[in-house]
């Protein structure tokens, strides 16, 4: 591989709350995240989930409680988002610069972007417009640009969710490659349940700002979807996030 | 096949059919009598014309007058319209105070101001400059202020998350953002841009291709009136073309304007 591994950094979380003027988002957090974990958060929509990814890496801030992530006072927390976010006016290699910061360029910097670029698989594709990519490979230059400045804590906020169903069982994999090799803690927001046992090492559900379920995933890796074991945890979710209404549960 | 097709020598001199079956018809008429020369000149006797013009070094100097006036209204009022475009496009405070004073003043003609800027400033040189820089401000000010309001604000997001300075959010987010838009402006400038300038020269001048109709048309020359106005047309052309060819070279990550 052409990356070297960069490992992770752990989060905790301490009865933390998070408001936004009277409306009341998360409360009675508690959370021990250890580094390398590779953590999956579900939900339903506005559960409150996006926030908690925000805070965790530092883009919002708690209102009461204690967040303690040495990556935020590193600088070393990056975020993906759902939308790859890419500037159509560079390259694919100057958009993956972006990920190195102020003043970063020369020939170190475009060695560090060309072995990123590699790991995600995009290797050759430098000088691509982001208008020339499909989807799934502007996500990957997204992953790319997250990844180039070694970041021990990654956000991933439904990295997936505008993908089409075959990219995305394509980029699981890519996702969790990536993750085995450079070991940093990865934090991913969902709203596909068979992705979050898919990816997870534990799957987190919150429901009304609160941690309803803390659920371990211990299946090797790669995980096949469909045996029993995988689908049993996925029923557990599922039980968890719609009761005993069969319906809903057909739905999803 | 159809890409085959638009790649062939046909389908490249396809739009020169029509200009050059307009301008044989226009030669026959002449030359069987139907047009008479006092009311339009046969081709032929424009390129003579323009001959004539050429060998006394009229044209020419004409000509260079002409496009440097035009050119310096455009750098003036171009300059001052991206300015403060990109002023209130970047402040809040600024397009407050000064947008609304802008968008009163855009809805006058330029050119009702001629009888006030003759006033002003006499048929003179600064006349015209005046009123070719005031034409070309209100577009590109419009869409300097346009592109940069409309900078996708999630891109603006990612670039702060990057730790971004003010200075590299402006030059790698803000300003290609707004690129497209602010080209558009200049497109329409360039046309504000000939349109004022045959206008002041026509009215006012002593020098210029304007002038050089103008003049012509005391005498009944009408072969030079008719090459004044294919100068102007050519020089249109040309400024369209330049444009095209900036769009091409700064724009060419946008599918919209990459080389066909």
């Amino acid at each position: 591989m052409s990356s070297q591994p960069t490992g992770g950094s752990r989060v905790s979380l301490k009865d933390v709350k998070k408001a936004f003027g009277s409306n009341v988002v998360l409360q009675g957090i508690d959370l021990e995240i250890p580094a390398g974990q590779f953590v999956s958060i579900v939900g339903k929509s506005g559960c409150g989930k996006s926030t908690l990814l925000r805070l965790m890496i530092g883009l919002d801030s708690v209102t009461s409680g204690a967040l303690d992530a040495p990556a935020l006072k590193e600088q070393a927390a990056r975020i993906v988002f759902q939308e790859p976010r890419l500037l159509p006016w560079a390259s694919v290699k100057d958009n993956v610069a972006v990920g190195l910061g102020e003043g970063q360029s020369g020939q170190a910097a475009d060695k560090q972007a060309a072995e990123i670029l590699e790991e995600v698989g995009l290797k050759g594709r430098e000088g691509l417009w982001p208008s020339q990519l499909s989807g799934g490979m502007r996500q990957r230059v997204a992953l790319a640009r997250a990844l180039v400045s070694q970041p021990t804590l990654l956000a991933l906020d439904e990295p997936l969710g505008a993908l089409d169903a075959l990219t995305r069982i394509d980029m699981q994999a890519l996702l969790e490659g990536v993750w085995q090799d450079l070991g940093f803690t990865a934090l991913m927001v969902t709203h596909d349940v068979g992705e979050a046992v898919a990816l997870g090492d534990r799957v987190i559900l919150i429901d009304h700002g609160q941690v309803v379920l803390d659920l371990p995933v211990d299946l090797p890796r790669p995980r096949k979807r469909g045996t029993p074991e995988f689908a049993a945890l996925e029923g557990q979710i599922l039980d968890k996030l719609f009761g005993d209404d069969p319906r809903a549960r057909e739905a999803h | 096949m159809a890409a085959t097709a638009s790649e062939g020598p046909f389908s490249r001199a396809l739009p020169w059919l029509v200009p050059l079956a307009l301008i044989i018809l226009w030669q026959v008429s002449s030359s069987l009598g139907w047009l008479p020369p006092n009311i339009l000149p046969a081709p032929t006797a424009v390129l003579e014309a323009a001959w004539t013009k050429l060998q006394d070094g009229s044209l020419i100097d004409n000509l260079g007058v002409s496009f440097a006036r035009a050119m310096s209204g455009l750098i003036i009022g171009g300059a001052i319209g991206f300015s403060l475009g990109l002023l209130n496009g970047l402040s809040k405070t600024g397009e407050m105070l000064l947008d609304p004073t802008l968008q009163m003043i855009r809805n006058i003609p330029h050119l009702a101001l001629i009888p006030l800027v003759i006033i002003w400033f006499g048929i003179g040189e600064s006349a015209r400059l005046f009123l070719v820089a005031l034409g070309v401000f209100f577009p590109i000010y419009l869409n300097t202020l346009h592109g940069v309001r409309n900078v996708d604000p999630q891109l603006i997001e990612m670039g702060r998350i990057y730790g971004m300075n003010n200075r590299t959010l402006f030059l790698k987010v803000i300003l290609p953002g707004a690129l497209p838009s602010i080209f558009v402006g200049l497109r329409f400038a360039l046309g504000v841009m000939w349109l004022t300038l045959i206008v002041a020269e026509t009215i006012a001048a002593n020098s210029g291709i304007g002038h050089m109709a103008m003049a012509a048309r005391e005498f009944m020359q009408t072969d030079i009136v008719v090459l004044s106005i294919v100068i102007y047309a050519i020089l249109g052309k040309l400024a369209d073309s330049a444009t095209r060819a900036l769009e091409r070279k700064f724009l060419a990550w946008n599918p919209a304007y990459a080389k066909v």
